[in-house]
């Protein structure tokens, strides 16, 4: 896990790393996930500037009169957890206008990475930079989302305009959304620890074998599970994008998508899992990097920590880490259950993704 | 579909440049030579792209082939047959 979020209390206490990952997700989505997908269908005459001005004006004649209140006084805490919560209503919202929901709009995820920039540095959209003290970065974000929240809900509200989306498709896909649960990559790597057939199966068969836990395989690609052992530790990146069996696993803490952790840990990867996450490999283990190019998505599964002989399949899934899955940590181990896991998760628990 | 061309344990160089080919293939890789460790065959994706690419295949490279330094790290990348040339 990274080094300045692990410390074991139960409320938020490293503001910095909290309001970075915000403003890390925030611009990802932004930039690769949302705005893109604008300019796509903008080229292609599917959804104009036009349709999006009118549709801000209708939605601002309905919303004359609400009036905001005024803001009571809020600690820093609060505001940060706020905007966790606004990010993750910008992330959600995003997935409900994503390319396969809108009727009969032909559009795959490679239209996306090439109109985006994955390919050519010409089409990237540029990320906003952050800087400052905390306090000025915090209302930065509250401004940021609640722009980027104006466009977003534009967006949505002309693609009904134009008969793309229904409304109540819209409202049937948000249910789903929040229902879902939380990430199943802990099961799965609990059941493969307890159970050497489902492992192998596992290892062989992919998505296919996790249909046996009762998890829906997902869609995307093939699941390529490797296997950390004595002598090889596995590392998972994606450099031309941000591949990642998210269906399946939930999505990636916010340095995954991050271009520093791309460049670093194929050219370093040793040093790199060092520096970022505190996690020592030995002289004598080979890191293997894992480089999700194509159709493979990969998961890393990490080794079973020592002395936890007699637990229960559902204990030991609360071992599991996102970094672990990902290969830059190890599950946690048994002592460590509690009190680390709270304060990890604000940080780098699965979103909710768009595609 | 075509056969695989290639085996595991093959040793395999990737083009340099290949203009019809798919995008896929990252730029550090490209004319660099590693070794086939997993065959994947033709994977349909319609979700991620259309149509069908051809035969992928994991190639091992070493870290210090592509980026120097002492390194016996390893990187595997997925590439597809359109990219791979016999060593």
């Amino acid at each position: 896990m990274l080094k300045n979020v692990d410390e074991a209390k139960s409320h938020m206490h490293d503001y910095e790393a909290h309001v970075r990952a915000v403003e890390e997700d925030l611009e990802y989505y932004r930039t690769k996930r949302f705005e893109s997908r604008i300019i796509y269908l903008a080229r292609r005459g599917i959804v104009t500037f036009h349709d999006l001005l009118k549709a801000h004006s209708s939605l601002q004649r309905k919303r004359e009169g609400s009036g905001r209140g005024r803001k009571a006084k809020v600690t820093m805490e609060k505001r940060i957890r706020a905007l966790e919560d606004s990010l993750d209503d910008y992330v959600k919202g995003i997935a409900l206008v994503s390319a396969d929901g809108i009727k009969g709009v032909d559009m795959v995820i490679e239209d996306n990475r090439k109109e985006r920039g994955d390919y050519d540095d010409f089409f990237r959209i540029k990320k906003k930079e952050h800087g400052g003290s905390l306090q000025g970065r915090v209302r930065k974000l509250e401004e940021d989302l609640r722009d980027y929240q104006l466009l977003l809900d534009a967006f949505t509200e002309a693609l009904i305009q134009r008969g793309l989306l229904r409304r109540p498709d819209l409202e049937r896909k948000r249910k789903v959304l929040h229902a879902r649960g939380g990430w199943s990559g802990a099961r799965i790597v609990a059941r493969a620890w307890v159970d050497p057939e489902f492992k192998s199966s596992l290892i062989e068969r992919g998505r296919e074998a996790v249909r046996e836990l009762g998890i829906p395989p997902g869609r995307t690609g093939k699941l390529g599970v490797v296997e950390n052992t004595d002598s090889v530790h596995n590392v998972i990146v994606c450099t031309l994008c941000s591949c990642y069996p998210y269906d399946l696993l939930g999505d990636t803490p916010w340095w995954y998508k991050q271009d520093s952790y791309k460049k670093r840990i194929i050219q370093n990867p040793r040093e790199t899992i060092r520096d970022m996450f505190g996690l020592n490999v030995p002289a004598s283990m080979e890191i293997r990097v894992h480089d999700s190019t194509s159709d493979v998505r990969y998961m890393v599964l990490p080794r079973r920590p020592p002395g936890t002989d007699g637990m229960t399949e559902d204990e030991l899934a609360k071992l599991v880490t996102v970094e672990s899955l990902i290969g830059a940590g190890q599950c946690l181990q048994p002592s460590e259950l509690g009190a680390v896991r709270k304060t990890q998760q604000p940080v780098a628990a699965p979103r909710t993704r768009p595609d | 579909m075509v056969n695989d061309r290639f085996r595991v344990g093959n040793r395999v160089k990737v083009k340099r440049e290949n203009p019809q080919g798919n995008p896929r293939t990252p730029a550090y890789v490209r004319g660099k030579e590693g070794v086939i460790t997993a065959v994947h065959g033709v994977i349909d994706n319609p979700r991620d792209h259309r149509g069908l690419y051809p035969p992928l295949y994991t190639v091992a490279f070493l870290v210090q082939d592509l980026f120097g330094g002492t390194s016996s790290d390893k990187l595997w990348v997925d590439i597809h047959e359109e990219w791979l040339e016999s060593e």
